[in-house]
């Protein structure tokens, strides 16, 4: 990339660009699934599931496809410092985008039971996890977005917005606890939905992981696991 | 030969004549203590010059003079005055770049430009909007890595472009955009994305339209011919006949109420804009439309009317009081009985209001946006029995925009709803002022 210097061996700088056009395309596949999962859920048109689980083995080959292209830069460059990072960074935002694509299908198949099972909470609609699965999916393209940029400042935004994903995700417990108390009959269906907020709130937190993978690609600082400040 | 050469070879030659006449007069080293003057005389000069346009040629610029004398003076002229011009190309070639650049700013369409690798080596503002990119931060980097779409990567990566690809963006708020890639230049492509929700909301709109009346002229149209038939094959008593007959005028006035809905919002539609300088007897309009409510009421409702403030409205009459008899009747049909309804009038110099609030079933939010459309209802059973077309409105919403007045839907499921029609200031007459009535 024009940011970085450009390597005497040309072959070697198109190697690394392919790999983070993979990434991105990945990401884009893993994405779009999230945003059908949730549209299957609030809109109850639970045919496109039977797409979505297919659409999860693609996101597996790219994983593998990837991880061996990481393998083969390493093994042929022997790649130092930034290039070192991007592979090493690279990997891991895969593993994260793998299980984001795994949480989607979740999404979409505890969408399908409930639907099927055509019963739910409140008499008419879903209980709206859309403000939160927009949150998370915002977060994931963000996250994406800032490592085709190498941003370091999205990423930091990516990280921080991970608390109004916690924050609605509580929120939906509370309001299913209440339905629950209320009601037992509704306790199959309020786990169903459960569910399926546990599984936004993870993919929030991949995007997260993948934010913090971008800023080590670019800076090589590790923020994960900061050391426990006052708590406010 | 030009002048000037003609001149130095001159000087030369006097130079030498002298330092030959004085060697000849005086003694030869004279002469050629003279000579070498005169030599050394000429490179100073020479240096000069040299120094001159060396120092000039550091920073070439026409800002800086560069003046020669004698021989120098032409070939530093013409290299002067080159620069001049190509300066004078440059700058107007570059003024023309960008003027091509604000041309392409200012499309509505989004243009993007991609090399052979398919990067982005130029993208406008409307690109910039509706794929999510930035011409400060993406300039050299490959599309497919920003607009990540399976669809739109697929289509690129295709390379058959004979169809455009229509995908939803999932940032400009889920936006609907046409993709076209032409080919340009030697392996080059220009992506030309354009935002096609509002037509494809038409096309929808439109196909909707037509489907629902046909549906809705269907239903009581196959009521009334198999009681035709009835009528026509069986042998019933008078009474049968009576209530049969009395089944199929109720179908007929739907129908008619239908066709009649129909026809006010053509009208409404094509009729030329309302006047600006007719008045409107407000006070008797809203007085009017308080009895109507009695009236379709009979009574099984607590209604109520509130007026403020004096003056009247400018427009077509017809329009606005069929405008505001349909939010009326709306809050009388669709509050139980025992209800209550409370018609607010206010008029002044800043604008004039009608609301009508009522504490009937409530609407969910989630309607609330779709509620002027077309046949749109929130309970198809229930809109019907109570005799509605689903028209009622959208004919509202049509004659109020047309005064230049915008329709308020607020509504809590359960506790009520308040319909208001605000009217702005350039549509309020004041009591005293003179119109045609």
């Amino acid at each position: 990339m024009s940011e970085h210097v450009q390597h005497v061996i040309r072959a070697f700088d198109e190697e690394l660009n392919r790999l983070r056009t993979h990434v991105l395309e990945m990401g884009g596949l893993v994405e779009s699934q999230i945003q059908a999962a949730t549209d299957a859920y609030h809109t109850g048109e639970i045919k496109v599931v039977a797409d979505i689980v297919a659409a999860d083995k693609k996101v597996n080959d790219f994983e593998q496809m990837i991880d061996d292209e990481c393998v083969q830069v390493i093994a042929k460059r022997q790649p130092a410092a930034f290039d070192l990072r991007l592979i090493m960074g690279v990997s891991k935002i895969v593993t994260n985008l793998e299980r984001a694509g795994d949480e989607a299908k979740k999404i979409a198949k505890g969408a399908r039971r409930l639907h099927e099972r055509g019963q739910f909470m409140a008499p008419g609609d879903a209980i709206d996890v859309r403000h939160v699965a927009s949150m998370a999916v915002t977060m994931l393209r963000q996250a994406l977005d800032a490592f085709a940029r190498m941003d370091t400042a999205a990423a930091v935004e990516v990280i921080r917005s991970d608390d109004d994903v916690d924050v609605g995700f509580k929120a939906i417990i509370r309001q299913l606890v209440t339905f629950m108390m209320e009601d037992p009959r509704t306790i199959s269906g309020a786990m169903d939905v459960i569910w399926i907020a546990r599984s936004v709130e993870r993919i929030g937190d991949h995007a997260t992981n993948i934010a913090e993978q971008v800023i080590y690609i670019a800076e090589g600082r590790d923020i994960r696991h900061p050391p426990k400040e006052k708590k406010a | 030969m030009p002048v000037s050469l003609v001149t130095a070879q001159a000087y030369l030659a006097a130079s030498a004549a002298l330092g030959l006449f004085l060697g000849w007069l005086v003694a030869p080293i004279a002469g050629w203590v003279v000579f070498s003057l005169a030599l050394v005389g000429q490179l100073a000069y020479h240096l000069r010059h040299w120094f001159l346009i060396d120092r000039w040629s550091r920073a070439p610029s026409p800002a800086a003079d560069l003046d020669g004398t004698g021989i120098w003076y032409e070939p530093f002229f013409r290299v002067y005055r080159h620069e001049r011009e190509l300066r004078r190309e440059i700058g107007h070639l570059q003024g023309e770049v960008e003027r091509f650049a604000t041309a392409g700013q200012a499309l509505n369409d989004g243009i993007v430009a991609l090399d052979l690798t398919g990067r982005i080596e130029w993208c406008n503002r409307s690109a910039e909007r509706y794929l999510g990119i930035s011409r400060r931060t993406d300039l050299g980097q490959p599309i497919i890595n920003l607009v990540r779409q399976p669809a739109f990567v697929a289509y690129l990566n295709a390379g058959d472009f004979a169809e455009p690809l229509r995908f939803r963006s999932d940032r400009n708020d889920g936006a609907s955009l046409s993709i076209r890639v032409t080919d340009y230049g030697p392996d080059r492509q220009l992506i030309q994305v354009k935002d096609v929700t509002q037509a494809e909301r038409l096309d929808q709109m439109r196909r909707d339209f037509v489907a629902n009346v046909s549906h809705e002229l269907r239903t009581p149209l196959t009521v009334l011919s198999g009681f035709l038939e009835t009528l026509r094959e069986m042998e019933l008593t008078a009474e049968e006949r009576s209530h049969y007959l009395a089944l199929m005028t109720e179908q007929s006035d739907r129908m008619l109420r239908l066709v009649q809905d129909l026809l006010t919002l053509s009208s409404i539609e094509s009729a030329p804009p309302p006047s600006e300088d007719q008045r409107v007897d407000a006070a008797a309009l809203v007085n009017k439309l308080f009895q109507d409510a009695h009236a379709l009421s009979a009574g099984r409702h607590d209604i109520r009317l509130e007026s403020r403030g004096s003056g009247d409205l400018r427009g077509e009459e017809s329009e606005i009081a069929s405008a505001l008899g349909n939010l009326v009747s709306n809050a009388v049909r669709y509050t139980p009985d025992g209800g209550r309804i409370t018609l607010r009038w206010a008029i002044g110099p800043e604008g004039a209001e009608f609301a009508v609030e009522d504490s009937g079933i409530g609407i969910d939010p989630l309607h609330i946006p779709r509620l002027t459309e077309r046949f749109y209802r929130v309970d198809r059973g229930r809109s019907r029995e109570s005799g509605g077309t689903g028209l009622g409105l959208s004919i509202v919403k049509h004659a109020l925009s047309r005064h230049q007045a915008s329709l308020d839907i607020r509504s809590t499921p359960g506790q009520g709803s308040c319909f208001t029609a605000r009217f702005p200031a350039s549509r309020v007459m004041a009591a005293d002022e003179v119109g045609s009535a």
